[in-house]
C-alpha cells in the first residue's frame, strides 16, 4: 500500500524558484536518471475556492455568472488549479527524479464525480505513477484526487469527488521499454497520444478564439501558475521557447466553458499537440459525438496544425 | 388571417434617407440626426405635423449609451406632437421588423390607432468604448469617497488600458464574424460563387431600374445632398463581380465563395414606416397601401454549429405559413434580406430541401421553390446597403408600395439577425 504524507499547501512561487535553481544545478552535475517515481502520495488541505478567485476565472473565460443559486458548481479546470500547487509540490520535491522545468503537459483527463462549490474545504491528494517511455524521453501520470474535508486521505476507500490525471513528458531521461514496464506502463498503454499534424483533418469550425499577448499572464493570475514560459516572450525565451505559450489548461477551460453540468458526474479529456504561441488565434470546433458526448479540436488558422483535441462525456457515458 | 377578429394594421407609407456606404457621406452624422431626418420626411409626406401618434418605436444596433431614448429624442426633434410616446427596440438586424411588427400588433388589438416604426444605424459614428480594465478602474474611482482613494484607484491605469475598443463585429459566443458564420452555412448547402454573384448583380440592376422608374420618389427624401443609395452600382454584372477575391471563409481555400460584392457593405442610414388603423387612415385621408398581416420570430441553436447563424428565418417561415394556411405559391413578392447573397440562397435551398423540411421544420413536404422572378424585384441590401436596424423599414415600405392597388395579393419578408435570430412577415396589398 502506498504511503500518504500530509503536507502544507505548497506555494507555487517557492516551487518554481527551487525548480529553477535545480535546473541550473542539473546542468552542472547531471541528474541521475533513475527510473523510479516516488511511491509516496502527498495530501494537503485546501480551505475551499475563494469567491473572488472564481469570479476572476469567470471574467477571463467569459462564462455565465456564479450567482450562488443557478451556477454554483466549480468548473473542472478551476478545481484543477486548486490542486495544481500540490502537484507541483510533489513534482518539485527533492526526491522527484525528473526536473520540473522543461516538463511538457501532454494530456489531461478528469472524472468530475461530485459538484464542488465555493468555500467548501477539501483535501487534495496527489501521486505520480506510470513512468513509461516516450519517443522524446519519458512520460508519467500525476493523479490528483479531491476528497471531502472529513475523508481519511490514507484510505483507498475514501470517496473521490474529482479525479484528474495529468500526463507529463520529460526529456531528461530516456527509458527502455523494460524499464517502463517495470513501472507499470508503456507508451502504447493508455493516455497521452497527442493528435499528430499529419493525421489531423480539421472539422467544421464553430468558433474562433483571439488570444492576446496577455492571456498567459491573465491565466497565471487566475490559476497561480506563473510558469515563465506562459508570461512573456523574454521569460519564455529564457526557457527555450521563441514566444510565450498559452497554458494548456486555459485551452481546456475555454473548451469546457458553458458545457459542464451543475450536478457534475461528467468526464473529459484533452490531448495537447503544438503549443499555442501568444498572441495568436485558435480555430475551435465542438461537435456532437454520440449521446451526451462532445468532441473538440483546436488548431492554427494559419498552418492548420492541431493544438489540441478533446472530449466531454456527460452522465455515465465513459470517455475511453 | 392569424386573428380573424382583430382589425387590420394598415401600412400607410414610408420614408427613408438614402443609405450611404460607411465612412463616406454621413461620417459626421449621428443616429439621432439620421432618424430625425427620416421622421421629418415622413411627417411632411403625410401631414403629421402637430399630431399625436400612438407610438414611435425603433432602434439602432450600434448605439451610444447617451442615446438611451433615441426614439423619444427624435420625436422631440420632429414636428410631431410632443405628447407622442416613443421607445427603443433592439433585435440586431431584425430591430426594424420587430418594431414594426409589434406596433402592428398594438394597432390590431386596438391599443393604438397610429404608429411609426423604423430604425437607424451608423458605422461612421459607432460607439467606441474603453477596455474592461479601464472601466473597472474608473468606476472604482467614481465610488471612492476620498481624494486619496480616488487617486489610488486612478494610479492603477496602465498604457494598455487606454486602447479604445471598437464595437465587435464577431458573434460574442463564437468569436466568428457573421461572414465567417455564413461561409460555413453556404459551404454546407453547396451555394456556388456563380449564383451568389448573379444574385448580387441582380440586386444592383433591380435597384437601379426601380430608381429609374421613379419607384423610390415617394419612399426616400434626400439627406445631406445625397439623392440615391450610394452603394448601388447600376452597371455591375456577375462577370465583373466574378473577379473579386473571397473575403469570408478563406480557410475553405478554393471553395471560398463570399466576396465584398456578394456580402453587404457596412452602411449608414435610417428608415421609417407609418402604420395606422383603417379608420385612422380614413379620418386623416391617408393612403392605405397594404396590411401588415402577421409576423413570426425564430431563433436557432448556432453556438456549436447545430444550425447556421442566419438560418432562423427558415424556421420562422414554416411556422408563419402554417399558422396562416399559406404556401409560397400564394405570394406575389418575396423580400429576403440580402445580409449576404448566400443567406438568401441558403434559405431558399433549405425550403426546397425535403430532408431539411422534414427533419428540421417537421413538415411532410418541402415548402417549395421561390421563383427568382418574384424575389427582391426592386433590389435589396446588397445594392441598397444595410444600416442594420433600418433595413426592416426599407423592406416593409417598399413591399407595401409594390402590393398597393392589388388587393389580397401577398408579400413575404425574411430578415435574419445576429445571435441566430430572424423574423418573417406577411404583407397583403389593398
Amino acid at each position: 500500500m502506498r504511503t500518504t504524507a500530509a503536507i502544507e499547501m505548497p506555494r507555487l512561487g517557492a516551487v518554481y524558484r527551487r525548480a529553477a535553481a535545480d535546473a541550473a544545478l542539473d546542468r552542472l552535475r547531471g541528474r541521475g536518471a533513475t527510473a523510479a517515481l516516488p511511491e509516496r502520495r502527498v495530501v494537503a488541505r485546501h480551505p475551499g475556492a475563494d469567491r473572488s478567485d472564481v469570479e476572476a476565472y469567470r471574467r477571463l473565460l467569459g462564462g455565465e455568472a456564479f450567482d450562488g443559486t443557478h451556477r454554483r458548481s466549480l468548473p473542472s479546470v478551476f478545481v484543477h488549479t486548486m490542486g495544481f500547487p500540490v502537484q507541483m509540490g510533489l513534482l518539485g520535491s527533492e526526491d522527484f527524479p525528473l526536473p520540473l522545468m522543461g516538463m511538457v503537459h501532454l494530456h489531461n483527463e478528469v472524472d468530475h464525480r461530485r459538484p464542488l462549490t465555493v468555500d467548501e474545504p477539501v483535501q487534495i491528494r496527489v501521486g505520480a505513477e506510470g513512468l513509461r517511455p516516450h519517443r522524446r524521453g519519458a512520460q508519467f501520470d500525476v493523479v490528483t484526487e479531491v476528497l471531502d474535508d472529513s475523508a481519511d486521505p490514507t484510505s483507498e476507500s475514501a470517496e473521490v469527488l474529482w479525479r484528474g490525471v495529468s500526463t507529463y513528458m520529460s526529456r531528461a531521461v530516456r527509458l527502455t521499454d523494460s524499464e517502463g514496464a517495470a513501472d507499470g506502463g508503456s507508451e502504447s498503454a493508455g493516455r497521452g497520444s497527442a493528435p499528430s499534424a499529419s493525421d489531423f483533418a480539421p472539422p467544421s469550425k464553430t468558433a474562433l478564439w483571439r488570444l492576446g499577448a496577455d492571456v498567459g499572464r491573465r491565466y497565471a493570475k487566475v490559476s497561480g501558475d506563473y510558469n515563465p514560459i506562459h508570461l512573456s516572450a523574454p521569460t519564455a525565451k529564457a526557457l527555450g521557447m521563441p514566444r510565450a505559450i498559452v497554458h494548456g489548461m486555459y485551452s481546456a477551460a475555454r473548451m469546457l466553458e458553458g458545457r459542464e453540468p451543475e450536478e457534475a458526474g461528467h468526464r473529459w479529456s484533452i490531448s495537447f499537440a503544438a503549443p499555442v504561441k501568444l498572441p495568436s488565434a485558435v480555430v475551435f470546433s465542438a461537435r456532437p459525438a454520440g449521446p451526451g458526448a462532445t468532441e473538440f479540436a483546436g488548431w492554427s488558422p494559419k498552418s492548420g496544425r492541431p493544438h489540441f483535441t478533446g472530449r466531454l462525456s456527460l452522465g455515465t457515458v465513459g470517455t475511453d | 388571417m392569424a386573428q380573424a377578429n382583430a382589425r387590420d394594421a394598415v401600412i400607410v407609407g414610408g420614408n427613408r434617407i438614402p443609405f450611404a456606404k460607411a465612412h463616406t457621406a454621413y461620417t459626421d452624422v449621428s443616429n439621432q440626426d439620421m432618424f430625425t431626418s427620416a421622421l421629418n420626411g415622413l411627417v411632411a409626406r403625410f401631414g403629421l405635423q402637430e399630431q399625436r401618434l400612438g407610438a414611435v418605436a425603433g432602434g439602432a444596433v450600434q448605439k451610444h449609451s447617451k442615446n438611451f431614448n433615441l426614439m423619444r429624442e427624435s420625436v422631440l426633434g420632429s414636428p410631431l406632437d410632443p405628447h407622442t410616446p416613443a421607445y427603443d427596440v433592439q433585435m440586431a438586424c431584425a430591430t426594424g421588423m420587430e418594431a414594426i411588427g409589434s406596433l402592428a400588433d398594438k394597432i390590431r388589438m386596438g391599443r393604438i390607432d397610429s404608429a411609426v416604426g423604423g430604425g437607424v444605424d451608423t458605422i461612421s459614428d459607432a460607439p467606441i468604448v474603453v477596455t474592461d480594465g479601464l472601466r473597472s478602474i474608473l468606476m472604482e474611482a467614481n465610488r471612492a469617497k476620498t481624494t486619496g482613494a480616488r487617486l489610488k484607484a486612478l494610479a492603477k491605469i496602465r498604457p494598455g488600458h487606454l486602447a479604445p475598443q471598437a464595437p465587435g463585429v464577431a458573434e460574442p459566443r463564437t468569436g466568428l464574424s457573421m461572414g465567417d458564420h455564413m461561409a460555413i452555412t453556404a459551404h454546407a448547402w453547396g451555394i456556388t460563387r456563380g449564383e451568389q454573384d448573379e444574385l448580387a448583380a441582380a440586386s444592383h440592376q433591380n435597384l437601379a431600374a426601380a430608381y429609374d422608374r421613379g419607384f423610390f420618389d415617394d419612399l426616400i427624401t434626400p439627406f445631406r445632398g445625397v439623392q440615391r443609395d450610394t452603394i448601388m452600382r447600376p452597371d455591375t454584372t456577375a462577370e465583373k463581380l466574378a473577379r473579386l477575391k473571397p473575403v469570408f471563409g478563406r480557410d475553405l481555400g478554393d471553395e471560398a465563395t463570399m466576396t465584398a460584392a456578394n456580402s453587404t457593405a457596412l452602411t449608414d442610414g435610417a428608415s421609417t414606416v407609418l402604420l395606422g388603423s383603417e379608420e385612422w387612415a380614413d379620418e386623416h385621408d391617408l393612403p392605405k397601401l397594404a396590411n401588415f398581416v402577421d409576423y413570426e420570430l425564430a431563433a436557432v441553436d448556432f453556438v456549436d454549429g447545430a444550425e447556421g447563424l442566419l438560418m432562423a428565418p427558415a424556421y420562422a417561415a414554416a411556422r408563419m405559413l402554417a399558422r396562416n394556411g399559406l404556401t409560397f405559391e400564394d405570394f406575389e413578392h418575396f423580400e429576403i434580406h440580402e445580409a449576404f447573397a448566400s443567406t438568401v440562397l441558403a434559405q431558399m435551398r433549405a425550403w426546397e430541401d425535403a430532408d431539411f423540411c422534414r427533419n428540421k421544420l417537421g413538415l411532410d413536404r418541402p415548402l417549395g421553390r421561390i421563383d427568382p422572378a418574384r424575389l427582391n424585384v426592386n433590389g435589396s441590401s446588397l445594392a441598397a446597403g444595410h444600416p442594420f436596424a433600418a433595413t426592416g423599414g426599407r423592406v416593409v415600405a417598399s413591399l407595401a408600395k409594390m402590393l398597393h392597388g392589388r388587393p389580397g395579393k401577398l408579400g413575404f419578408i425574411s430578415v435574419c439577425a445576429a445571435g441566430g435570430q430572424g423574423i418573417t412577415a406577411i404583407v397583403e396589398g389593398r
